[in-house]
């Protein structure tokens, strides 16, 4: 009985959905994608629309991510409209929403959907057929890509944390004002991604380090400032979709508060007041391969901005399984970038992390979806 | 009496490495193997707190365990009846089966696991429910991961007898399918278990890396990823520890099949 | 005409009719995604674009082809490889041996032998790299580990395997341990410890391409990921399988041909 009242209720939602699309479809084909996927207020779907979207998606089970720490936003998202927080597994490629496995799949801005929308190497050619929903329009935004060591490091290096912070946030700062100079280094550094890709993300990051999550743009002296209520949010997101099987973890995650994962202390050095640096040969790893998303720190090495600071950087590739936040911890390396929430989550498990500089200060995640 | 005598021989073969157990258990939980491998409580979690998550989880995981054990054994029971087959083809047709076997070890050079993606792509047309398609992506790269050490071993078996017995059979005029089914086969049989004792472990193993990039997040193999990435050691060790206990449970079992076909053999 | 006969015949001809059989079925399921699918390149490229993209001199990274990516990040990963190869197959050799020597060293590491290979390589990397302190050394280490237990089941099966009357010849000669070992049972074991090195070989390439993957750097399993995450073209992951493939096949010939080298008696009948 209760299985014919769901499936009924799936119908409904399809027909309604379907009504819905062929309707937004006509008034948004003008729109180009790429445009719109990082400009707030003119994401491709209205509010109403995307509610149906995603409901559809749901009901058909072809929600998709990444899993494996990227999930939160997108589960809260169907927790917002009163659905299970089930998806499929995406894989790195999009192949599967290629292939429609996925109708609405997981993409971040400055990479999968420019695949996604471009022709170029490692393309999709789907051009403004794709549509997006943002996870900064929709209030369950969290935040990503940061700067962190370990409490231990920080308190022994203070200056070495607050020179390597301010040399990597002007580097950023350059970076965002020149975006196709700092994807051009960033390929020269040896990036096997493809220099149009690379000159793509480049524009799409500048947007998450120079917009916040309401859309206000942030000023050049706030780059990599943390505001508390973007982390507020973070935070509240990641105690109430951090899942975990751990008692002891879980009881930590739940006593959490913003200071236990973050400090502002470093965000300043002054060489005269501070003094040197304590540690001067330091390394930094990924989150991801080497790409403009993390053309900040690219810039500051080859600007020289580290070697002002007495620092000799090196910047290590990621995107293996044994993360960032695993290798910081067991002193492998010195810094690491690193979604908040995985920050959160490995300070749960006992890891005693601190971010020290937020360089993203909107949610670069959307789901993409195929116009109809 | 004679029971005893038997006790005696076989209590050995479980007192000593049971003994290494206990003592690795102590050094484990006193910390003095963290010191020796220069870790800590959190990157290798002391066993009773592993214990204390898995006694917390017992529904979770016999789930999961459910989902792995599905496709190691479909995997290593494709995989091995393929390469036994691998190998009766190359017995009855050498000159053309060699070739073939030669390939067949190649794919074991082959790295399966990366091409776990592409696989997906393949089964996609199998079925739209995520569960099946993506167990059957996963089967596929186990049974690949077992053909190998089969259908090598099984070759042997079939085709190094012992020199006279070949020419008994001749003088008997015994067809070629009496001597396979007389002669080969049964010389076959310790050979079968040597490649199993490869493919055992390697169909555990297979099991829970196809389980990594499946679509599907369910299985002990994925459980363990998801909680190394996401930094959980103590969670990911209690996977660890039940995706041991399968390969454990499951090549017990086939060294108990070995001695029983075996002595049977000798009877 | 004798020597076309000849070559007809040949052992080269068999495996020649075997791989251009197999291009043949990959070449007919390609043509069939490449009618009926939006991106066969994703599901199954024609083998002529594999083999074109690697001889292309178009600019895949800042600085290299194709076929210079490749080779760089194939040193990297065999010579991995090969030092993870040797001393799992030496270490291998060796506790085989001590376990022949001794019932109670087989009785004991038998089992945990097994056990290792259970722990999937994801639990043990983070450890490894805590004590090696060096992303590559662990891959050493990682690849020495995957190896070692099919050289070692295999040698002890060997041991194992020598002949009764062997043992009772030698017995006659009252020879000494050490004798017995050099002069029976290791040379009769050398067919089996080559079946293990027939196995793991390919192994160590697999396991290193696959340690690769564990975190950034070069080598071919991280030019294989990132050619998965995009922004690459999806034939530099076509072209790292089949190389891959060749590789190891090239490997598991050179144990055969070692095998010859060592026992060129064990194959003449």
């Amino acid at each position: 009985m209760k299985h014919t009242r769901k499936s009924a209720f799936a119908v409904v939602a399809a027909v309604l959905a379907l009504a819905q699309l062929t309707a937004c479809g006509t008034a948004e084909s003008s729109s180009t994608p790429t445009s719109s996927s990082a400009d707030t207020g003119s994401s491709a779907a209205s509010s109403a629309s995307s509610e149906e979207i995603i409901k559809e998606a749901a009901a058909a089970g072809k929600i998709g991510n990444w899993g494996l720490g990227n999930e939160y936003e997108i589960q809260a998202l169907l927790t917002k409209y009163g659905l299970p927080t089930d998806y499929i597994t995406q894989d790195f490629t999009m192949d599967q929403f290629d292939t429609d496995a996925v109708t609405l799949a997981s993409a971040m801005t400055y990479n999968e959907l420019g695949l996604v929308v471009n022709s170029y190497d490692g393309g999709y050619s789907y051009g403004d057929s794709v549509a997006t929903i943002d996870m900064n329009d929709e209030g369950v935004a969290m935040l990503e890509d940061n700067l962190f060591c370990s409490k231990a490091f920080a308190q022994s290096n203070p200056n070495t944390v607050k020179a390597f912070v301010s040399a990597s946030m002007k580097g950023w700062y350059y970076a965002c004002e020149h975006p196709d100079e700092a994807a051009q280094i960033v390929f020269e550094a040896g990036s096997s991604v493809s220099a149009d890709h690379q000159a793509y993300m480049a524009k799409e990051v500048a947007k998450l380090v120079t917009t916040d999550m309401n859309g206000n743009s942030v000023s050049a002296d706030k780059v990599g400032e943390m505001q508390d209520d973007a982390m507020q949010q973070t935070l509240d997101l990641a105690k109430k979709y951090i899942l975990l099987e751990d008692a002891s973890a879980k009881d930590k995650l739940q006593a959490m508060t913003l200071d236990d994962i973050r400090s502002k202390d470093y965000l300043t050095y002054d060489k005269e007041k501070d003094g040197a640096v304590e540690k001067s040969a330091v390394s930094v790893p990924l989150k991801w391969l080497p790409q403009a998303q993390f053309m900040g720190y690219y810039v500051a090495k080859a600007k020289g901005y580290y070697d002002e600071v007495g620092l000799d950087v090196t910047i290590v590739s990621g995107g293996g399984d044994i993360s960032e936040t695993t290798a910081v911890y067991n002193g492998t390396v010195d810094f690491g970038v690193t979604w908040v929430s995985n920050l959160i989550n490995a300070n749960a498990g006992g890891m005693d992390l601190l971010e020290v500089a937020q360089v993203y200060q909107r949610s670069g995640l959307v789901l993409v979806y195929k116009k109809k | 009496m004679k029971q005893v005598k038997r006790l005696m021989r076989t209590a050995p073969n479980v007192l000593l490495p049971l003994g290494a157990a206990v003592l690795l258990f102590v050094l484990w939980q006193t910390q003095v193997l963290h010191k020796l491998l220069g870790t800590d409580t959190i990157t290798l979690p002391l066993p009773t707190r592993i214990g204390e998550i898995i006694s917390q989880n017992t529904s979770a995981i016999s789930q999961h365990i459910e989902i792995t054990l599905t496709v190691a054994l479909g995997g290593l029971l494709l995989g091995s009846l393929l390469g036994y087959g691998i190998a009766v083809i190359a017995t009855v047709f050498p000159k053309w089966g060699a070739g073939g076997l030669t390939i067949v070890s190649a794919f074991n050079a082959i790295p399966i696991v990366a091409l776990a993606p592409v696989i997906n792509n393949w089964t996609r047309d199998f079925s739209s429910e995520v569960s099946a398609r993506s167990t059957l992506a996963k089967i596929l790269v186990v049974t690949i991961f077992c053909t190998a050490s089969m259908s090598v071993n099984a070759f042997r078996g079939l085709t190094e007898l012992k020199p006279f017995s070949e020419d008994l059979m001749k003088t008997y005029a015994a067809r070629r399918t009496t001597v396979f089914a007389k002669l080969r086969l049964p010389n076959s049989v310790p050979y079968i278990f040597t490649a199993l004792k490869v493919s055992v472990p390697a169909s555990v193993i297979g099991a829970l890396v196809s389980e990594y990039f499946a679509e599907d997040t369910v299985g002990v193999g994925r459980q363990i990823r998801e909680n190394i990435v996401k930094g959980q050691y103590p969670t990911a060790w209690a996977y660890i520890a039940v995706a041991c206990l399968i390969g454990i449970a499951m090549y017990a079992i086939l060294m108990i099949a070995e001695h029983f076909l075996l002595k049977r053999r000798k009877g | 005409m004798k020597k076309l006969k000849q070559f007809i015949h040949s052992g080269t001809m068999v495996t020649l009719v075997w791989v251009l059989g197999i291009a043949a079925v990959w070449e007919g399921f390609a043509f069939y995604v490449a009618q009926t699918k939006r991106t066969p390149l994703n599901v199954l490229p024609h083998l002529w674009q594999i083999i074109g993209s690697f001889f292309s001199d178009k600019m895949i990274t800042g600085q290299m082809t194709m076929m210079q990516l490749i080779g760089t990040s194939c040193g990297e990963t065999l010579s991995r490889a090969a030092v993870g190869f040797l001393i799992g197959t030496v270490l291998g050799f060796l506790l085989a041996l001590l376990m022949h020597l001794s019932g109670i060293v087989e009785k004991i590491a038998f089992p945990y032998l097994m056990i290792i290979q259970m722990i999937p390589i994801l639990g043990m990397a983070p450890i490894i790299l805590a004590i090696t302190g060096d992303i590559n050394t662990s891959r050493i280490v990682i690849a020495a580990i995957l190896t070692f237990y099919p050289v070692s089941t295999n040698t002890l099966a060997g041991f194992k395997a020598v002949e009764k009357e062997k043992h009772e010849l030698m017995y006659s000669y009252a020879a000494s341990k050490f004798q017995h070992y050099i002069k029976t049972i290791i040379p009769s074991s050398i067919p089996y410890f080559f079946t293990g090195l027939k196995i793991s070989a390919p192994m160590a390439i697999t396991a290193s391409i696959l340690v690769d993957t564990l975190q950034g750097g070069n080598g071919l399993g991280c030019m294989l990921s990132q050619s998965l995450k995009g922004g690459m073209s999806r034939l530099v992951f076509w072209d790292i399988v089949l190389i891959s493939a060749v590789i190891g096949i090239l490997s598991f010939y050179l144990m055969g041909l070692l095998e010859k080298l060592v026992c060129p008696y064990k194959r003449k009948s």
